[in-house]
């Protein structure tokens, strides 16, 4: 298994988990067999700041691939984060409701957003890598 | 404002500024404010010296507020600078220095058009350029506020006079010194709330005395807080923005905005219209309301609003207010439907949100 980096740029110092994948659109994933955890990295919670309100997709949702799934707002922006897959919302992290800013404390752990079941088999090949993800922060901030 | 950067702020543009957004965490600057003090470089206002021999004749004429009360060391409080239709083209802050010399504070948009309008109306209403001069110094001056109940304690730590402690809201103190050096004045004042509330304080001096000023009271145990924070602190006030809430095709009784009005001044510019609104009644009203508690869906510029399937209004400010747990805003709505209490609804990215109309200030 990888291991962690911090990517230092110009702008911050973004963590990169050396556990997981990631997508373009700065969602992590944890995969075991064909559920995916998914939570918003350590850059994408620095770029919103401070996030006061999520609307999370409920137990039993079918999301498709690319669409919004759940929605963070700071007080001045707001963000969707897509599905990374097609499939069904099995759980979602109801903490977050009362305590969205666990999001920005514990983007990894505790801030995770939601889990999908994916209705077909899962092409990791997809995802990028943590260096891919790393190597993507670096060059938003050159 | 690289002193800003300095300190941690995220920069925005703001009227054409480059400003502090935040410092990292707006929640947390705004609860600073309410429960111990922060600092903000509020430059980005339009400041102007005045001078002549009639400026008090001048503005009699062209502001919504009576100010024949308006004395020597005493800001005016918000006064509007209306069309001839009665709309609202600024909110503005007059500084009574002495007879013969002004100051004034005005919003950061119109900074090039208050004066241009000012001058204007000077020409037509047949004075000279003797007779009042307005002098844009926004560029060569700051203004830095102080806002918070520890305030006090703050200004202890920058050596300000201990009158300023005394002064009552909207009251100052000209040229007072502050580290040693003097300033042009530190006035009881803010747009937070907390210059009502426990203390604001607000000082007026040149660039390079305001930049040692901020980085001092940071040093001091300022929090430095930004934009952000500064609006959903006027929110929960219920205090008005200018080209948010209030714009040329809004009128001050619709906007319920009553502090800059003496209803009935006449021979001033747009009055006449304002007494013809208030008697004959206006379609809607400008009104707050906040979501249920744990709602934290913010309602945005534009938001519509709803009384079940009919659509009344929309929203001009929203916010998330800290204070209340709960998203906050402020709109227009059929003055049908603007009745303190009344329950509506409001649209966020498709999505209807409980809102009861509440009286200012929210909190």
């Amino acid at each position: 298994m990888a291991s962690d980096t911090t990517v230092k740029t110009k702008l911050g110092e973004y963590l990169v988990k050396g556990d997981r994948l990631y997508t373009k659109t700065d969602e992590w994933l944890l995969i075991e067999n064909s559920t995916i955890t998914i939570g918003i990295t350590d850059y994408a919670q620095k770029k919103l700041k401070y996030i006061v309100n999520v609307e999370l997709p409920e137990a039993g949702h079918k999301v498709k691939k690319g669409e919004p799934a759940a929605t963070l707002e700071s007080v001045k922006s707001v963000a969707d984060v897509y599905a990374p897959v097609d499939g069904e919302i099995i759980e979602a992290n109801e903490d977050l409701i009362d305590a969205p800013e666990t999001i920005n404390k514990d983007p990894y752990g505790n801030g995770w957003l939601f889990k999908v079941k994916a209705s077909e088999n899962i092409d990791e090949s997809e995802f990028l890598t943590p260096e891919q993800y790393a190597e993507k922060i670096r060059k938003e901030e050159t | 404002m690289d002193l800003q950067r300095e300190l941690g702020g995220n920069l925005g543009e703001f009227a054409g500024w480059i400003t502090s957004m935040d410092y990292g965490n707006p929640v947390e600057e705004h609860v600073h404010t309410r429960t111990s003090v922060t600092v903000f470089d509020v430059s980005h206002m339009g400041r102007y010296i005045i001078r002549g021999d009639k400026i008090y004749e001048f503005f009699q004429k062209v502001v919504s507020k009576d100010l024949r009360k308006f004395k020597e060391g005493h800001m005016s409080g918000p006064v509007l600078l209306l069309n001839e239709e009665g709309g609202i083209k600024d909110d503005i802050m007059l500084y009574y220095l002495k007879d013969d010399e002004w100051l004034a504070v005005v919003n950061a948009p119109n900074v090039v058009s208050d004066r241009e309008w000012l001058i204007q109306l000077r020409d037509r209403l047949g004075f000279s350029n003797s007779d009042v001069e307005i002098d844009d110094v926004t560029g060569k001056t700051t203004l830095i506020a102080v806002q918070g109940p520890k305030a006090p304690e703050i200004m202890d730590a920058l050596k300000a006079p201990e009158d300023i402690k005394k002064l009552e809201i909207l009251q100052f103190l000209p040229n007072a010194e502050v580290l040693g050096k003097e300033a042009t004045l530190i006035s009881r004042s803010g747009w937070t709330g907390e210059e009502v509330r426990s203390y604001g304080f607000e000082i007026w001096t040149d660039v390079n005395h305001g930049r040692e000023i901020f980085k001092k009271a940071v040093e001091s145990g300022a929090k430095p807080a930004g934009l952000i924070a500064r609006d959903s602190l006027r929110l929960e006030m219920g205090y008005l923005l200018v080209g948010e809430d209030m714009g040329e095709s809004t009128n001050p009784i619709e906007a319920r905005y009553w502090l800059p009005l003496t209803l009935g001044k006449t021979d001033c510019i747009g009055c006449d219209k304002v007494m013809k609104y208030y008697e004959e009644g206006v379609s809607r009203f400008r009104v707050g309301f906040k979501f249920k508690k744990g709602d934290r869906s913010i309602p945005r510029h534009g938001s519509k609003i709803f009384a079940g399937g009919k659509e009344v209004g929309y929203v001009t400010s929203g916010t998330y207010s800290p204070m209340l747990k709960r998203s906050i805003g402020m709109g227009y709505v059929k003055t049908t439907h603007a009745y303190i209490g009344f329950k509506l609804q409001v649209e966020v990215r498709g999505r209807l949100h409980e809102a009861k109309i509440s009286e200012f200030p929210l909190i």
